[in-house]
């Protein structure tokens, strides 16, 4: 115990250097409300207290490992990116007295040992550099120039502590509702994305990591519910809870996150009878897929229609002909046309989220309680800039929340779909190779920490990215071989042109193309060899078919899963920066990194509450 | 052998009086002979490789030089002309500019298509074709004004890359034949760089089609791509247009593709600005949003696009490796430099909308700092903690100014757990408001002021400050430059009429803060994007009498299906798409279309507007484009269009 305790009071110092930022942020006297009041440091909980005690034991110690982790992390970071900045916060004394300026430089503390090493390129006392150095001052006639390069050079060094505070990270611990209501408890940073914690989740779980696997969050006053993209970061939207929110997470399957991808003739093609809608063929679906996600342009499903809305702030609800277009939801206005230039933009979406509206019928007496809902994240509480929407069927909600998410995230929703498809093929890889999923997940991974992703998108669907060639076969695969075998057939039967009715006659495409390649695709030459090799005699050689067919997928394990996605990144490997300890064992505590530098002050921001309750609850066993 | 009759030649290059020539032929000499015998006896020196004999009555070109008279079946009476096979045409860009070159009147259009686009420097020619203009509405004072020509017609035939469209050598970034001299590279610039907004007078005088079937007469339009221009009627130095036809724009490089991107953007723009297409007035703004951009940044580096598409591989590998490197060394000064925390400091005017109180604006001293905002009684009080401290991230920024009027005010709807709060700040001059303004829109998408865009921000926002100021006296607004842009340049005459230039700059502003950072290819493609992604992207019409109705409809051609649209309610009635199609069929005597699709589905229908070989092409085309992959597109597969869209021509 006395070995835990001095960890802790180790790692409380920095720790609370850690959250300073997220204590420091000035609380206004008269606080407006759109001014962030309190910054929760755990969601999900009545209170911080609560949260640790509510953390299982190897919950505890996976967190303590999180936080060593991170810890040295950070650590390796901070010092690399001080001697980047060529200024080491040293006090050492080749350098001319410290202005008063410096007289808060606390960055020895920070952690990096002074580097005797550096040489500071500036300088004009060493004498190496004064050689090189294009304007050496005489010193003697002018001591201020020395002085005003100290000076800034101490301004430049105050500055750079204050950037690398600000490159502190925030963290949550935020207690997840899995799907047989139970809860885990989780360490997430705010660099990490959606499918940085369900990956987590998945290790946790021993779920079988299927696509559907989704985080959603609920708004409790608003009975609100919606599910996070797995691109976004999770810390963000979570901080906009109040402090009192009986808002969840949950972890769960959604059949509706990417059921546009697997079925997308149901949203794009959604006037056509249902029964040619089930019978969509593989080969059309991808071919859907491929027009409206992997073109110039993302495509946002057509849908127009009479949906209710209810009036800002007003307690009737209105009936209204609505149009989804990439730009925004739009209505036309009564006693216009539907022409696009008569119609009235109702909202864009680039400050809105989509969620499910639950019990509206007797919240609000909604006509149905299929409805939608357009609101800012960032409001929690009823208000009149909420916008409800209602449809006549569960289906026409599905539809409208899908297309708004294909006109706000854009391509970012594909990639999405691709990476989750990527970590489900993988994992089902694993399962099949593990012998006994018994040991329980020996490591927490750590968050890993990643520049946000470039594919963040906001508003109008974003520019697509020149995705790689390979991307593109599956479907051309079909489309090419659906044309080679009617040109193939024409041969056969060649038109007769010449003869009366001049018709030009394209026989149909032989049935055999139906469905997907199977996961080992045929031998490319299949196709070809059922051509008589006789066909050119009357007529123009065929097509040069071999080129019609693209080399066979690089992996034949990931053409069954639609369009074979580049090789599947290694299963997500321990931290590459920083070695983490692995709690391997319950009893076991993480070993405290071996640390050479100083040690921080607490600095006495508002992490100093949760470091103590961190600390109770750890002395509590 | 054969006997020896005589045949009448009329040689073009002798001029329009002179006789036709007579030679003696017989009925066995091969086509090369008659030709040579004609040279010889006109005894004219010249390169007469180009030359051809064009058979009048039967509207053929004799192409085949071994073929004799015979098996062309050509007798005395034979109407023939012996001429260049390429000859001038003025052709209509889509940027509306013209230039004179020498097209291939022998070949079927499509090659001269590719011809002309090999010219001109730009890839997959098969998406572009030939169209017949629509006459200008001509008014007298018009017929002063020559338009400027760019002439084309010195360069050599042969030139541009034969049948690889890939990678075009290029000289100082311009292909060889447009480096050869100074006019010539004022030609490459014309077509590589974006014209500048249209004075509005301009737009206004342009065909505008009023409807769906206004829209379909100009598919009528179209030559026919298996046919020479020769056999359509087409005469040397007739005007014709060259457009994008296919509505699939493949692989699009920017670096290969700058005249592709540039004249593709002309014809998007001008879709817009005519109403060719339909969009939602949120939309125009955005579209002319961007072409304000667009046009900025053309201006303020026009050098970009033509020394972009002048790296080679190596040279833009050098640059990017000393940006690269530039990047490496600098990284830690610049953290620093950027760390000077900018902020502004300033007494500004506060009002809340939404609160109940009478209080007007009340003054403040304000302090903007990182995404936040406080404000203190007075400048003296500041050091001290802040009456309030609003953060904008997140927030919505609108302006409401007036520049006659003084009047300058920042509206933020600010988000909060419990909705949105108003608050307006009400600056005192252009000045400080675009400094505000700017901090404003960088902190609600959660920038602070030490972004480096802020100082840009601040000078577009300034900028539409100049041209509200201009746009008050309304009568001047000829197409104008950087700062003084007439906003109704920039939408179509209908906004002209619903708002004066000065209500639609704070609009244009609006929609300008989203993309004001684009680069001038991004903006391009930004652009394109969203055009493509308007419901009515890509459609051809055609009006039909489909079988078995009795009234006329409008059939709706798309990259990937065709729709029925009914006339009276103009709503889209019924969608078929090409991969389910299985088959179809043309009947020429009948001009009647029959296409099955699968689930035994039939339609026919004969066309009204347009000739059925159009709507044949159009489908056949579009089934061509979609046949196109990454691995073959070096190479036009020149057969298979043919096949799929040639007809009884075909084969």
């Amino acid at each position: 115990m006395d070995d835990i305790d001095a960890m802790f009071s180790d790692l409380l110092g920095e720790m609370d250097l850690l959250t300073q930022s997220l204590g420091q942020e000035t609380e206004p006297p008269e606080p407006l409300p759109s001014t962030r009041q309190e910054i929760n440091f755990s969601v999900g909980f009545t209170g911080l207290n609560a949260s640790l005690h509510d953390l299982e034991d190897n919950d505890l110690d996976a967190l303590m490992a999180d936080l060593v982790a991170d810890l040295s992390e950070t650590e390796k970071k901070l010092e690399a990116e001080i001697q980047g900045l060529n200024a080491p916060p040293s006090s050492s004394s080749d350098l001319p007295p410290p202005p008063k300026g410096l007289g808060v430089q606390p960055a020895s503390s920070i952690t990096s040992p002074p580097s005797p090493g550096n040489n500071r390129s500036s300088s004009v006392t060493t004498p190496s550099s004064s050689t090189s150095s294009p304007l050496p001052p005489p010193q003697s006639s002018k001591p201020t120039m020395e002085e005003i390069e100290a000076q800034m050079k101490a301004d430049k060094i105050k500055l750079a502590l204050e950037k690398l505070k600000e490159a502190k990270v925030k963290k949550l611990v935020v207690k997840v509702v899995m799907n047989d209501g139970s809860s885990k408890t989780l360490m997430v940073d705010e660099r990490q994305t959606v499918r940085e914690v369900l990956d987590n989740l998945f290790e946790k779980t021993h779920c079988d990591c299927n696509v559907d696997w989704s985080l959603c969050e609920t708004n409790h006053e608003l009975q609100l519910e919606r599910t996070f993209e797995d691109h976004e970061n999770l810390v963000e939207p979570l901080l906009a809870w109040t402090r009192d929110s009986e808002n969840k997470v949950l972890f769960q399957e959604r059949k509706d996150k990417f059921e546009v991808f697997k079925n997308p003739q149901n949203f794009y093609l959604w006037k056509k009878d249902k029964k040619t809608l089930k019978d969509m063929k593989d080969k059309d679906k991808e071919l859907l897929v491929q027009e409206n996600f992997c073109g110039t342009s993302i495509i946002v499903p057509d849908l127009e229609g009479v949906l209710h809305l209810k009036e800002d702030g007003k307690k009737s609800w209105k009936q209204r002909l609505f149009q989804l277009r990439a730009s925004g939801i739009y209505y036309v206005p009564k006693g216009k046309t539907k022409s696009s230039r008569d119609l009235i933009c109702f909202v864009q979406f680039d400050n809105v989220n989509v969620y499910y509206g639950k019990d509206v019928k007797n919240r609000y007496k909604a006509p149905t309680d299929f409805c939608f809902v357009l609101k800012h994240p960032q409001i929690q509480k009823e208000s009149q800039y909420i916008k409800y929407l209602c449809c006549d069927d569960a289906w026409t909600m599905n539809l409208w929340v899908t297309g708004i998410r294909i006109a706000k995230y854009g391509a970012s929703l594909h990639e999405n779909f691709k990476t989750a498809e990527r970590k489900a093929a993988v994992s089902a890889a694993v399962w099949t190779n593990r012998s006994t999923p018994s040991s329980s997940s020996p490591s927490t991974p750590s968050p890993t920490i990643r520049a946000k992703t470039a594919t963040q998108a906001n508003g109008h669907a974003p520019k697509p990215q020149p995705g790689p060639p390979h991307q593109f076969h599956a479907a051309d695969l079909n489309m090419s071989s659906w044309w080679k075998s009617s040109i193939n057939s024409l041969h056969r039967s060649p038109p007769s042109l010449a003869s009366k009715p001049p018709l030009s006659n394209f026989p149909p495409p032989p049935l055999s193309m139906d469905g997907l390649p199977p996961p080992p695709p045929p031998p490319p030459m299949d196709n070809f060899s059922e051509d008589p090799p006789n066909i050119n005699k009357s007529l123009p050689p065929p097509p040069p078919n071999p080129e019609f067919l693209p080399p066979p997928p690089p992996d034949p394990v990931f053409v069954a899963s639609g369009a074979p996605p580049p090789p599947p990144p290694p299963p997500p490997p321990a931290a590459v920066s920083a070695p983490r300890p692995a709690a391997q064992q319950k009893k076991m505590p993480p070993a405290p990194p071996k640390r050479t530098t100083p040690t921080l002050q607490g600095g006495g921001g508002g992490g100093g509450d949760f470091m103590s309750e961190l600390m109770s609850a750890m002395r509590k066993r | 052998s054969m006997a020896a009759w005589d045949l009448s030649v009329k040689v073009e290059d002798l001029g329009p009086d002179a006789p036709p020539v007579t030679i003696s032929v017989a009925s066995d000499l091969h086509v090369g002979g008659v030709i040579l015998k004609l040279v010889e006896k006109t005894q004219m020196q010249r390169n007469w490789s180009d030359h051809a004999l064009w058979w009048d009555q039967k509207q053929r070109w004799l192409l085949r030089t071994a073929w004799t008279l015979e098996k062309y079946g050509i007798h005395a009476d034979a109407r023939l002309l012996f001429m260049p096979q390429h000859k001038p045409l003025k052709l209509g860009l889509p940027s509306g500019k013209t230039v004179m070159l020498k097209a291939c009147f022998s070949n079927p259009v499509f090659q001269t298509v590719m011809g002309i686009c090999r010219m001109l420097n730009i890839r997959h020619p098969e998406e572009l074709s030939l169209l017949r203009p629509v006459e200008e509405k001509k008014k007298k004072k018009d017929k002063d004004l020559t338009e400027e020509i760019y002439d084309l017609t010195e360069v050599p035939l042969s030139s541009g890359t034969p049948t690889t469209f890939s990678r075009p050598c290029l000289y100082n970034g311009m292909p060889a034949h447009f480096a050869d001299s100074e006019q010539m590279e004022g030609v490459y610039k014309m077509l590589s760089v974006t014209q500048p907004p249209p004075a509005p007078e301009v737009i206004a005088k342009q065909y505008r089609p009023a409807s769906v079937v206004d829209k379909s007469h100009i598919h009528g339009r179209w030559l026919d791509s298996s046919r020479c221009l020769m056999q359509q009627g087409i005469q040397e130095n007739d005007r014709l247009w060259l457009r994008f036809k296919y509505y699939s724009f493949y692989d699009i490089e920017p670096k290969y593709d700058v005249v592709r991107l540039t004249q593709l953007y002309e014809q998007a723009r001008w879709a817009i600005l005519l109403e060719d297409i339909d969009c939602t007035e949120e939309e125009m703004m955005l579209f002319g949003a961007l072409q304000y951009h667009i046009n900025k940044v053309a201006l303020s580096e026009p050098q970009m696009m033509s020394s972009n598409a002048a790296l080679d591989d190596l040279e833009s590998a050098l640059q990017s490796l000393e940006v690269k490197m530039e990047g490496d060394s600098s990284s830690a000064s610049d953290l620093l430099e950027n760390m000077t925390a900018p902020e502004l400091n300033d007494y500004l005017k506060i009002f809340r909308p939404k609160r109940l109180t009478l209080k007007g604006y009340k003054q403040y001293w304000f302090k903007f700092q990182d995404t936040s905002i406080s404000y203190f009684k007075s400048k003296e009080e500041s050091i001290g903690e802040p009456i309030q401290q609003i953060n904008l991230k997140g927030c919505e920024v609108a302006p409401d100014v007036n520049v006659a009027a003084q009047k300058f005010l920042i509206r933020l709807l600010i988000p909060a757990p419990e909705g949105m709060n108003e608050v307006y700040l009400r600056c005192e001059n252009e000045q400080q408001y675009a400094q505000w303004m700017a901090g404003c829109r960088l902190a609600s998408k959660g920038k602070s002021l030490a972004d480096s865009s802020f100082q840009s921000e601040i000078q577009s926002i300034r900028s539409f400050l100049a041209m509200q100021k201009t746009n008050s006296g309304s009568s001047n607004n000829s197409a104008a430059s950087d700062e003084s842009i007439n906003t109704h340049s920039l939408v179509s005459p209908r906004y002209h009429k619903k708002y004066k230039p000065k209500q639609l700059t704070p609009r244009i502003l609006d929609a300008y803060q989203n993309v004001a950072q684009l680069s001038l290819t991004d903006a391009l493609m930004r652009f394109l994007q969203i055009w493509q992604a308007l419901p009515d992207f890509g459609l051809s019409y055609v009006v039909v009498r489909f079988k078995g109705s009795r009234k006329d409809e409008v059939l709706g051609i798309a990259p990937n299906r065709l729709i029925r649209i009914d006339l009276g309610v103009g709503d889209v009635v019924k969608t078929w798409r090409y991969n389910n199609m299985k088959q179809w069929n043309v009947n020429w005597d009948i001009k009647q279309m029959a296409i099955e699709f699968e689930g035994n589905v039939n339609i026919a229908f004969g066309c009204v507007t347009a000739d059925c070989k159009i709507v044949h092409e159009f489908i056949g085309g579009y089934i061509f484009m979609s046949t196109r992959s990454r691995e073959k597109s070096d190479t036009l597969n020149e057969e298979l269009f043919h096949k799929l869209t040639g007809g009884h021509e075909a084969l």
